[in-house]
């Protein structure tokens, strides 16, 4: 259950972010998950609802949005997005490096208009 | 509502500490590595195991995560190797900063080798930089050949793979060629031996994984 401890690390970037803007309420965090990143969604979700209390995302919504794994081998130049985790290159055995799919950031956050800067 | 971009990576605070303890040991030429497996497959019995006969080789101290108990930690004090235990309590893993105050309460100017057992656990782990050299897993023949599939994170980012309890080859179901074809499918390079804690068979051999280990560290 490491999902606990990402979201206080989630929890400290909205808030700094909000700082900067000058404080307001957060509707919405949209974070990047990636489909190798070892996160459940369900979990990062439930941590979420009991962490966020009391803090400026308190009430708000967490989106999460799943990235696919893609690799590409640097020896034949070839791009994958293997359904299994599959680190050798298909066509040549060698170690493919991977592009997407180890994502665990908090990509935006969306803020109720405030005072000020109306940017949607 | 308006959009306030972030883009910032939620182990970043894991990956800054786990920076630090890096150049904490390595500007002291120390080896570290941190051993990882379910619980069960044998890290203490490993170290128990290995310990007596690393102490002439080279001046080296453990760092033993465990949930609750000091159980681990009492049996490799038993080996007389200087042993700093860490209870993470509800946490299923060592992080960086747990690892960090560890680091402080080792004499850092008297080691050649630090060796971190982590919390038995196939997911967390993996997950959380320490800013040791190198990680080490140990798979036990009774958890089943389909654990590289399952569990790839771990398996991606080890150098060894300890196939451990192998006495029991004949008695389970374990087919060691593929679970050495899969965990090789997710980390092309991972070295892989078998070893049996309880008849010794395979230590030789992972000792002198560990010398050359310790030589290109520039250790002992």
């Amino acid at each position: 259950m490491h999902e606990m401890s990402l979201v206080g690390n989630m929890l400290e970037s909205v808030d700094r972010a909000v700082r900067k803007e000058g404080g307001g309420r957060v509707e919405v965090v949209h974070c990047r998950i990636g489909a190798l990143s070892g996160v459940s969604i369900d979990a990062l979700g439930f941590a979420f609802d009991v962490l966020s209390r009391g803090t400026v995302a308190e009430g708000g919504r967490l989106e999460c949005e799943r990235v696919e794994l893609r690799t590409i081998c640097r020896k034949c130049g070839e791009e994958y997005a293997p359904d299994d985790v599959l680190l050798v290159c298909p066509s040549c055995g060698s170690r493919v490096e991977i592009l997407a799919g180890r994502e665990m950031e908090v990509d935006y956050i969306l803020m109720e208009d405030g005072r000020g800067e109306r940017t949607s | 509502m308006h959009q306030v971009n972030v883009g910032e990576d939620m182990r970043e605070h894991n990956r800054r500490i786990a920076a630090e303890n890096r150049e904490m040991l390595r500007s002291r030429g120390i080896a570290s590595l941190n051993i990882m497996s379910a619980p069960g497959a044998g890290k203490t019995s490993l170290l128990v195991r290995t310990l007596p006969r690393l102490r002439d080789r080279c001046r080296v101290a453990v760092v033993e995560g465990d949930l609750q108990t000091s159980r681990d930690a009492d049996r490799v004090a038993e080996t007389g190797v200087e042993v700093h235990q860490i209870t993470t309590g509800e946490v299923c893993h060592l992080d960086a900063a747990m690892f960090h105050s560890a680091l402080h309460r080792i004499d850092l100017d008297e080691l050649d080798l630090l060796l971190v057992e982590n919390v038995g656990n196939l997911v967390c782990p993996a997950e959380f930089d320490l800013g040791v050299d190198r990680r080490v897993m140990l798979l036990s023949v009774t958890e089943g050949d389909d654990k590289p599939r399952k569990y790839p994170l771990m398996f991606m980012q080890s150098s060894l793979l300890l196939l451990n309890k192998i006495d029991l080859l004949p008695h389970v179901d374990f087919d060691v060629e593929r679970a050495s074809r899969e965990a090789r499918e997710i980390n092309p390079d991972i070295e892989i031996m078998g070893l049996s804690c309880r008849t010794g068979e395979g230590l030789d051999a992972w000792l002198a994984w560990l010398d050359r280990f310790i030589e290109s560290s520039g250790g002992a």
